[in-house]
This record gives C-alpha cells, sequence and structure tokens, in this order.
C-alpha cells in the first residue's frame, strides 16, 4: 500500500473510530501483521486501549487476525489492510443504494450493519423497525416481519453476507477445515454464506417516549441488555460490498449507455445485465450470450418496440466504439453479450482524458486522445496529426510530460544512442496513468478532509457556542418558554456570527460533497484496474 | 544545459535527452525554486454535480459521520491526570468511561487475549479498588456519596443479566461497573442545567476558566487584567 492510501486511511479511521484507533490501525498498516505484544510496545499505548481499538477494528472487518506464523503456539497475529478501511467512503452510496432497491427498511438495514460493522439478523430488525416506528405517524409502528422480509431479500440478492465462520471454530457439517496459516477463506466459500436463518421474532418496534428524565432510557437500555433468544446466535452479518460493487458497474454501464445513445438502448442493456445477473461471476470480462429472441422476450412490458427495431439497436450497440455490446454468434437471431472489461477500460480511458481536458485545456486533451490511440507517434507526427502549430504542441507535450501523463520512448537507429539519430517517440499507456491517477485521487480526498478538519478547527469557539446555544433551546422549547425567551436565547449569536456560520457550514458541504464525487472517479478507475488483473 | 524535465523531480528518472537534441529551439527557462503553494490554474476546475441524489448522499455521509460519534467504538485516551485535582474532574469524568464499557463483543469471535477488564475511579465509593491506587483515584475515593435505592435495584436486575459476559474475578468492582454505567447513562441524558447528581449548579459552573483567552497566545505584549 502506497503512502498516499495509508494516509487516507488514517485520516478515515479517525473520523469515525477517533485518534486511538487511528494510532493503532495505521500503525498496523505500516508494520504489517504483529502480535498484541508489539504493537502495544511499538505505539506506546496502554495495553486496555490497544485491546480496546483491535476489537473495534476487528468488529469493522478492517482488522483480521490469525494464528502466528511459526505454528501452534505463537501469539495471534493482526492484520490490517487499506482496502477496507477505504470502503468507509462509499458509505453513503452503499446506503442509498439499499434505499432505491428496498426502501426506507433496506437503507436502515444496511446503515445498521455498517456502523456496527457485524451483528446477528434478529438485533439487526429490532433497531431498525424501532427507527422506523420512530419516524411513523403518531399511534403506527412497524412490524418485525415487514423488516425480516426486507432483511432477506438483501442476502438472497447477496448484498448481504454471513460472515465467515473463524478458522478452528467447529464448523458446520460438510465445510472442510480452513488449514493455519492460509489467507482467510472468502465468505463465499462457506455453503451458508447467503442462508437465512430460521428466527422467531415477533413483534413490533417501540416508539421511544421523550425522556422526562433518565427513567426511560434506562428502561430502553434495560430491554436491549436483556438477552432474548431468536434462534440466530451466533450467526453475524456484514455487507457485501463486492455485491454493491457490481451494481455500480452496471449502473454506470447504463447510465453510460444512455448518454452516450438513447434511453431505449440503455434499457435493452438493462434487461441484458438483468438477465445475466446470476449466471455471471463476477470477475468475468462478458456476460454469457444471450440470443436476441431471448432478449426481446425478457424486455419490460412498458418498452413496446418491434423485434426488427431491436435487431437494429442491438447492431447500433455492438457498432458504437465504445464496445459496451458485442456479438458473439449468429444463432437465435443473433447472440450479444455486454462487454464489462472493455465497458469498463473505455469509461477509464474517458476519465482519464477528461482529467486531461479539465487541467490542460481541450488541445492538449486531443494530443493526449491521439497518443492513446495511436500508441507511439514522433513529435512531427503529433503535431501533424493534432493540428496544432509545432511551437505549441511541444509545449503542451512537455507539460504532459511533465505531470506523467504521457511518456517518452527512445528507440535508437544507431547501437551508439546518438541523440540525431535515435527515434524519441511519445506514449501513453492507459494502465500505469490510471494508476497514477487513482493515487492522485486518495491524496486528493485525503487533502479535502484536512482541509474540512481545518475549517472546522478553526471555527471550533464558535461552533460550540452554537450548539450551547442549540441546546439551551431545545431544553426552553420542552419546558414550554416564552417566545420571548426564545428570541432572546437566539439573539445570543450576533449576525456576523450567523454569517461565518453559514459560511463554514457551506464550506463543509462543499469539502464532503467533492469527497462523495472524488470517490465515484475512484471507484470507476479500481474496478478497471482490478478488472485489467483479473482478465490478464 | 539545464534539463528542464529533470528539474520536476518527477521520480528518479533522469532522461538522457535533452530539450534541445529532441527539438532546435530554446528550451523554457528552468525553475529554480520550489512551485507556489497555490499556483495560478489556467483552466478554472469545474462546479461540483449538485442535484437530490447528490444532496443526499452529502446528508447521508454527515449523519453517519455523526452516528459514529455517539457509538461506542470510540475509545479515547484517558485525561491525564492534572496537578491540582478539581471539583469540576468528578463530573467531568463519568463520560469518557462510558464508551469505553458500553460495548463488548462477542467474545467467540474474538481471540481471547483482547478482552479487556475496565476498572473506574470509584464514585461513590462504598467498595474502593486496591488495584487503582492512582492520586487522583485516591482523592476521588474518599467522596462518599448516597446511592439512589433504584440505582440498587436496577444494578441488581444488570447484575444477573451481565454476569455470563464478564470474567468474575472482582464481582464488586463488576457491580460498581454496572452502577456507574447506569449513573452515567442517566446524566448523559440530563440537560446541562439540570443536574441532579449533588450539586446545585450547572456544568457551566465548573468551567475552571482555561479554556477562556487560550487564542490569544500570540498577544503576550498585552497586559492581561
Amino acid at each position: 500500500m502506497t503512502a498516499q492510501e495509508v494516509r487516507l486511511c488514517g485520516l478515515l479511521l479517525q473520523e469515525h473510530f477517533g485518534e486511538v484507533v487511528e494510532k493503532v490501525g495505521t500503525h498496523l498498516l505500516k508494520s504489517g501483521a504483529q502480535n498484541l505484544r508489539t504493537i502495544i510496545h511499538e505505539t506506546g499505548l496502554s495495553v486496555d486501549l490497544v485491546k480496546k481499538s483491535l476489537c473495534v477494528l476487528v468488529q469493522h472487518g478492517a482488522t483480521t487476525f490469525s494464528s502466528g506464523r511459526k505454528g501452534l503456539g505463537s501469539p495471534t497475529e493482526y492484520h490490517t489492510s487499506c482496502d477496507r478501511i477505504l470502503r468507509i467512503l462509499r458509505y453513503p452510496r452503499y446506503i442509498y443504494t439499499a434505499k432505491t432497491l428496498y426502501g426506507d427498511t433496506g437503507e436502515l438495514i444496511i446503515e445498521e450493519l455498517l456502523q456496527r460493522g457485524h451483528t446477528t439478523m434478529s438485533s439487526t430488525v429490532k433497531t431498525v423497525a424501532d427507527r422506523l416506528t420512530q419516524n411513523m405517524a403518531e399511534g403506527r409502528t412497524m412490524d418485525y416481519t415487514e423488516v425480516s422480509s426486507t432483511f432477506s431479500k438483501l442476502v438472497e440478492t447477496h448484498f448481504l453476507q454471513r460472515c465467515p465462520p473463524l478458522p478452528g471454530t467447529p464448523a458446520t457439517p460438510g465445510t472442510p477445515a480452513a488449514p493455519v496459516n492460509t489467507a482467510p477463506p472468502t465468505p463465499e466459500s462457506f455453503p451458508e454464506c447467503y442462508k437465512v436463518p430460521s428466527v422467531t421474532l415477533i413483534g413490533r418496534g417501540k416508539r421511544q417516549l421523550a425522556s422526562e428524565d433518565g427513567e426511560e432510557q434506562r428502561s430502553a437500555k434495560r430491554a436491549k441488555m436483556d438477552p432474548e433468544t431468536h434462534g440466530d446466535e451466533g450467526i453475524y452479518w456484514q455487507v457485501n460490498f463486492e455485491r454493491f460493487h457490481l451494481h455500480f458497474r452496471d449502473q454506470t454501464i447504463i447510465s453510460a449507455v444512455a448518454n452516450k445513445l438513447d434511453q431505449t438502448s440503455s434499457e435493452i442493456v438493462r434487461t441484458m445485465l438483468r438477465m445475466s445477473e446470476v449466471t455471471t461471476s463476477p470477475m468475468a470480462t462478458c456476460t454469457k450470450p444471450l440470443s436476441a429472441n431471448e432478449i426481446f422476450r425478457s424486455l419490460p412490458p412498458s418498452y413496446n418496440i418491434l423485434r426488427p427495431i431491436l435487431d437494429q439497436y442491438l447492431t447500433l450497440l455492438v457498432d458504437d466504439p465504445m464496445e459496451f455490446v458485442g456479438k458473439a454468434g449468429e444463432s437465435g437471431g443473433g447472440m450479444f453479450v455486454v462487454n464489462l472489461h472493455r465497458a469498463l477500460a473505455n469509461l477509464a480511458r474517458a476519465t482519464l482524458e477528461s482529467v486531461v481536458q479539465e487541467r490542460f485545456g481541450s488541445r492538449s486533451a486531443r494530443i493526449f486522445r491521439l497518443l492513446l490511440r495511436k500508441r507511439h507517434l514522433e513529435q512531427k507526427q503529433v503535431e501533424d496529426f493534432a493540428m496544432i502549430p509545432a511551437k505549441e504542441a511541444k509545449d503542451m507535450l512537455y507539460t504532459l510530460l511533465s505531470q506523467n501523463l504521457v511518456q517518452l520512448q527512445e528507440i535508437p537507429k544507431t547501437p551508439d544512442y546518438a541523440p540525431s539519430r535515435t527515434f524519441y517517440l511519445y506514449t501513453v499507456n492507459q494502465l500505469p496513468t490510471a494508476r497514477m491517477l487513482l493515487q492522485n485521487c486518495y491524496k486528493t480526498v485525503a487533502n479535502l478532509i484536512e482541509r474540512r478538519l481545518f475549517e472546522t478547527k478553526e471555527s471550533k469557539r464558535l461552533l460550540e457556542k452554537s450548539q450551547r446555544i442549540e441546546a439551551i433551546l431545545a431544553s426552553l422549547q420542552a419546558s414550554g418558554a416564552e417566545p420571548e425567551q426564545l428570541t432572546e436565547v437566539e439573539e445570543m449569536i450576533t449576525a456576523p456570527e450567523k454569517q461565518q456560520l453559514d459560511t463554514l457550514r457551506l464550506h463543509i458541504n462543499k469539502l464532503d460533497s467533492a469527497e462523495n464525487q472524488v470517490d465515484e472517479t475512484i471507484f470507476l478507475l479500481e474496478s478497471y484496474i482490478n478488472s485489467t488483473n483479473a482478465s490478464s | 544545459h539545464p534539463s528542464a524535465m529533470a528539474a520536476h523531480g518527477r521520480g528518479q528518472r533522469t532522461l538522457s535527452f535533452t530539450m534541445e537534441t529532441v527539438k532546435g529551439d530554446a528550451p523554457p527557462p528552468s525553475v529554480q525554486q520550489p512551485t507556489p503553494v497555490f499556483p495560478v490554474m489556467e483552466q478554472k476546475p469545474l462546479p461540483l454535480t449538485g442535484g437530490e441524489e447528490a444532496e443526499y448522499l452529502l446528508a447521508l455521509k454527515q449523519d453517519f459521520r455523526g452516528a459514529m460519534r455517539s457509538l461506542p467504538f470510540s475509545p479515547v485516551l484517558p485525561v491525564s491526570c492534572p496537578d491540582v485535582e478539581r471539583y469540576s474532574d468528578k463530573y467531568n469524568r463519568s463520560e469518557q468511561m462510558d464508551k469505553l464499557l458500553d460495548w463488548a463483543p462477542d467474545w467467540k469471535r474474538f481471540p481471547r487475549e483482547l478482552r479487556v477488564h475496565v476498572r473506574k475511579p470509584a464514585r461513590d465509593s462504598q467498595y474502593t479498588l486496591y488495584s487503582d491506587y492512582t492520586p487522583c483515584n485516591q482523592v476521588m475515593m474518599k467522596k462518599k456519596g448516597v446511592k439512589d435505592k433504584e440505582e440498587v435495584l436496577l444494578k441488581l436486575e444488570s447484575l444477573e443479566k451481565k454476569e455470563e459476559q464478564e470474567t468474575s474475578e472482582d464481582e464488586e468492582g463488576e457491580t460498581k461497573k454496572k452502577q456507574e454505567e447506569e449513573e452515567a447513562e442517566g446524566e448523559e441524558e440530563y440537560d446541562e442545567e439540570e443536574f441532579e447528581e449533588e450539586t446545585d449548579y450547572i456544568m457551566s459552573y465548573f468551567d475552571n476558566g482555561e479554556d477562556f483567552g487560550g487564542d490569544s497566545d500570540d498577544n503576550m505584549d498585552e497586559a492581561i487584567y
């Protein structure tokens, strides 16, 4: 992992789990797998704090543990990797997707699981039912069965999966015992991974009443602590990020088709992807071939296009330079596939081109696109093909070169590498360039977070004051104060201070929003890079 | 001839050509100083994509961050013992300790060595813990308070339930721990202005003025009245 990745992970850990967990997590990222004593010694933190931090990290899947490398008897080793921590950036997107697919219930289930790392089905259902009840109209409550059924749907469609049983624990009959000292098995290698346990969950959500004193809170707390059993003890669930990523990938392809061509084309591609959901493995480069007949039958009823029109659309898709769809045969009216890898590669390429355009202008972008297509060109050829005068072309090329977006290759004509007898060819390599850009993205997000923390720190006193005043206002309102009292309190914040707070809010929102947007690029580039590695 | 390309310091590669060999014109003047921190951008960046989805994602993100802060997954460094023990410390300490206790993972899924035994300094100290003898705690332990009857009842109930979870070394320690949890839980809900527990003053009474004027460290010339 790179320095940028470690830096970003540190900031994410700090924001979500505090400085202590950050210290332990970052240490493990840099040092590799270590046992408890070494971690305590090298971080200088107290035993309890290190233990607690490791618990938090393990709970959230950021850290895994295994028996030591020296065989049985050697101390447990803890290993943290960047990938899982970087996923935190994408949490809003996972939650939002769950909402679009399974409504508010789905949204809250995913949110609960992301907040808690891993939990049982029964505790999730109860908590979500309570939360939904809280927002419902007076007197109405959410039934557990409704929440359970949404949970089951999420499991059936693989968005949720069971946490793999630990190595060495008695496995369910039929699963092989995991050998020691190998990489931890994937959740999917266990056959029960997507099996919903039969739970007895009868009840409705509880509305939490406004507390007059600590009593209510204590009784609610007591209710949580009392261990009703529901039949699923020891079965823990986690969010299956890979499944969400497949969904994002499909969505990206569909919307790219919609942008480039039209709505009907995107519906055809959406249909093809939907038909291929269960038959396509995650790392496949393309879907299994589908015949035009099958596609025609599977189109949504609202799309009433004629069969010959479908054929025309398919031809259009195949001919498009983005290569979203490919033709794989002639039977059944034509066999078609969605070119998953090619689509990702082309989307990544479009991203790189867009970056060059926005940073250096459209003419530099033209040069960049040219080099991507033609592979190797001499300076003179670049000038000619791009139709840019020599002096400007040279400047642009050197700027791109200095930013490492373009590389120079020497091809000697003679053994002595004499400059006058050597070809100097400009070239662009998509994969390494994408990797570099990805690192830039990590750095960007880290910078955005640091700036946001800085802005918050600068206005810390004002923020605290505003929070105190809001608390006072809230308590006054709850105890039924006069409007004059309320305005008196509100006026404790002066107008310029209000202005400052508004500006601060605006900045923080912008920075947060920018993080989300950069993560979209991160996702695309990561997908492309992973897909390329898998297919090579 | 200065190679302008190498001056940009991109990695350890030195280029085996110079500007002049590739093309006959003069190279751009070489840069002799680090690039400016905020260089003027030739191309202004595009604005952020707005829209309903972006707004919702933003709200989700900020809500999540807020929610994580209130969950017990953020152990904090204990407050270092100040040189002078203050009356306000008694009330300021409670919040930190709850978080440390509030969450217990399913120990079957965690290595045994990670189990934490947390001992808290006594607040209403009917019981003293001899393993916890730091100067702060000694002072705290001297202050005795009255326990509410209801807390006794609650404590007894929760004791039964929590017995499996904790290793039963020091039952008294556990009792006190749970009692403090309940207390601390109850306290958190109290508004600043209504702090029932043993004091007639609101929390800001206990502001010992250390935060005041902390920002103006630079202006040491001015006399401080």
